[in-house]
C-alpha cells in the first residue's frame, strides 16, 4: 500500500488485505481518508469509519489510469489532487463489493480461467474470440496479467459475503 | 487449403452476411434458401451494400463487378456438387438441421467441408446425422453478426473433426483478415460462454428494475472499462428476450451451474414483454 498524504487528507492507493486497511483507518482517525478498496465492499468500511470519506477501484486501472470513486460527500479537493496524481476520476453512487467495473471483469476472467481448464481454448484464441467477437477492449487474460491477487480477493469476498457458488474461482487463477 | 467454392444454406442475416463476406474473399459463392424471395431479397441487400461500399470508396467498381459475377443465388439440388465448403446457416432447430445435414452428405462429394453457424447446439450432436467418413470433415463455424465487419470466426472442433482440417482453416481464416479461435465443441463455445458474465454480474450489482441504476453502469462499464456499449443497453439491442433464452441454454447445458444461472430480472422482463428496442421498453424506455 502507498499513502500520499496532503494537509488533513490521506489518499491511501494499492493492494492491502482488510486488516491492513482496517488498521491504517484505526490510526488515523482525525484525517479525511479516502481509500483504494477495489476488493472490498466500501459500504461496510463505511458503516464503522467515518473518516473514511470515499473510496475508489484503482487496481484494474489501465493506462488511461480511469477510475471508479465513489463518494460519501461530494470534495473538490479529492478530485483535484486526484487529477494531480495523473487519475481521471468517475464518480459512481452504488456502493457494490468490488465496485461496478472490477466485479464485473473479475467475474468474465474467472469464467475465462474455467474455459481455459476445461480445455475450450487457448488463453490466445479466448482473448482474441472475446476481442474480436463481442468488442471487448481487451481480453480476459490481458486484463488479468500480474493482478491475480486482486481477482482472487475479490471472488473470495464476494463469496464471502453472497455465500452464492457463482464467486468460486477456478483453480487456474493463482496469485 | 484453398476455399475457392462456398455455399451457403440459408438466406437471413447471417448467411447472406456470411456469403457476402466469401465473395468479398473473391471466392465463387451459391447462396440457397428454400424461399425465392428470402433469395431475392439477400441478393438485393448484399449488391446495395456494395454499391454504398463503392460509394464510400472501401471498394472498386471492378471489385464490385466482379463480386457480384461471383455471388449467385439457388436451389439446393442446382449447386456444385464438388464445392470446397458448406457452410449451413438455418434456423435454429436440432432436428431441421440434421435432416438437412443428412441431405447434404449424400449430395456433395466426399472432399466437401460440411460446416455449420450454429450457436446454441454441440457439433457433435449435429454431425450424428452424417456418416462416419464425413464426420472427419465436420466443422462448426461459427460469424459473428455483422459477418462482414465482426472479424471473429470460432472454429469448433467436434470429437471426430481432423485436426489437420481446423488447423488449415485457422490458418486460411487468418491470411483472410479473420480472427479464427479455435474451440472444443462444449456450451456456448468461448465468446457465449464468457460473455455471460458481462450481463449477470451488472443485473446482481443493479439488484432491481431501476432505469437510473443501470444508466449508471452502463456508464461506468463504458468510461473505466472502456467497453462501446453497456451491459443494459446491449441486452435491450439484442432483446432481453433472446439473451435471456441463449442464458438458460448455457446454464442448462452445464448443468444448472450457478456462474450461469439467469437473474430473476430477465424472467421479470421477458414475462412483461420488455424484450428491449423492438417492443420500445426492456431495461430502457424508448420512444
Amino acid at each position: 500500500m502507498t499513502n500520499v498524504k496532503f494537509k488533513n487528507l490521506l489518499i491511501n492507493f494499492g493492494f492491502g488485505t482488510k486488516a491492513e486497511k482496517i488498521q491504517l483507518l484505526k490510526a488515523n482517525p482525525d484525517k479525511e481518508i479516502y481509500m483504494d478498496l477495489t476488493c472490498y465492499d466500501p459500504g461496510e468500511f463505511y458503516f464503522q469509519y467515518p473518516q473514511l470519506k470515499g473510496s475508489f477501484a484503482a487496481l484494474f486501472c489501465d493506462a488511461e489510469k480511469k477510475v471508479e470513486v465513489h463518494l460519501r460527500e461530494r470534495s473538490e479537493d479529492f478530485f483535484k489532487k486526484m487529477k494531480e496524481l495523473g487519475f481521471r476520476p468517475v464518480e459512481t453512487s452504488i456502493i457494490s463489493c468490488g465496485f461496478i467495473f472490477p466485479r464485473t471483469i473479475v467475474q468474465i476472467i474467472n469464467e475465462a480461467h474455467f474455459a481455459l481448464e476445461e480445455e475450450v481454448a487457448s488463453k490466445k484464441d479466448i482473448d482474441r474470440a472475446m476481442k474480436y467477437g463481442v468488442n471487448y477492449p481487451k481480453g480476459p487474460f490481458e486484463w488479468s496479467k500480474g493482478r491475480e491477487l486482486y481477482v482472487l480477493t475479490l471472488l473470495q469476498e464476494l463469496f464471502n459475503k453472497t455465500q452464492d457458488k457463482r464467486y468460486l474461482s477456478s483453480r487456474l487463477i493463482l496469485p | 487449403m484453398n476455399l475457392q467454392r462456398i455455399v451457403v444454406i440459408g438466406a437471413g442475416t447471417m448467411g447472406s452476411g456470411i456469403a457476402q463476406w466469401f465473395a468479398q474473399q473473391m471466392c465463387y459463392v451459391e447462396l440457397v434458401d428454400n424461399s425465392e424471395a428470402q433469395l431475392k431479397k439477400a441478393l438485393t441487400d448484399i449488391h446495395a451494400s456494395w454499391d454504398k461500399l463503392v460509394e464510400k470508396e472501401k471498394l472498386t467498381s471492378c471489385q464490385v463487378i466482379q463480386m457480384k459475377k461471383l455471388l449467385e443465388t439457388k436451389s439446393l439440388r442446382k449447386v456444385s456438387k464438388d464445392s470446397d465448403l458448406v457452410i449451413e446457416a438455418i434456423i435454429e432447430n436440432l432436428e431441421i438441421k440434421r435432416s438437412l445435414f443428412q441431405e447434404l452428405d449424400q449430395y456433395f462429394s466426399s472432399k466437401t467441408i460440411l460446416a455449420s453457424n450454429t450457436s446454441s447446439f454441440p457439433i457433435g450432436l449435429i454431425a450424428e446425422a452424417v456418416s462416419v467418413e464425413r464426420k472427419k470433415r465436420f466443422i462448426g463455424l461459427h460469424f459473428f453478426n455483422p459477418a462482414t465487419i465482426m472479424k471473429l470466426v470460432e472454429i469448433i472442433k467436434a470429437t471426430e473433426t481432423e485436426a489437420s482440417l481446423c488447423d488449415a482453416l485457422y490458418e486460411w481464416f487468418d491470411s483472410k483478415e479473420k480472427k479464427p479461435a479455435l474451440s472444443k465443441d462444449s456450451p456456448g463455445f468461448i465468446v457465449n460462454r464468457v460473455a455471460r458474465n458481462f450481463y449477470g454480474e451488472p443485473l446482481r450489482i443493479a439488484e432491481r428494475d431501476d432505469e437510473e441504476r443501470m444508466k449508471e453502469i452502463d456508464r461506468v462499464l463504458k468510461e473505466v472499462g472502456g467497453f462501446k456499449m453497456g451491459p443494459f443497453e446491449l441486452m435491450d439491442l439484442i432483446g432481453i428476450d433472446i439473451n435471456y433464452s441463449v442464458t438458460c441454454s448455457v446454464w442448462e447445458a452445464y448443468k444448472k451451474e450457478p456462474r450461469f444461472a439467469p437473474h430473476k430480472l430477465q424472467k421479470q422482463m421477458v414475462d412483461e414483454k420488455r424484450f428491449g428496442r423492438k417492443t420500445n421498453r426492456g431495461f430502457y424506455k424508448y420512444d
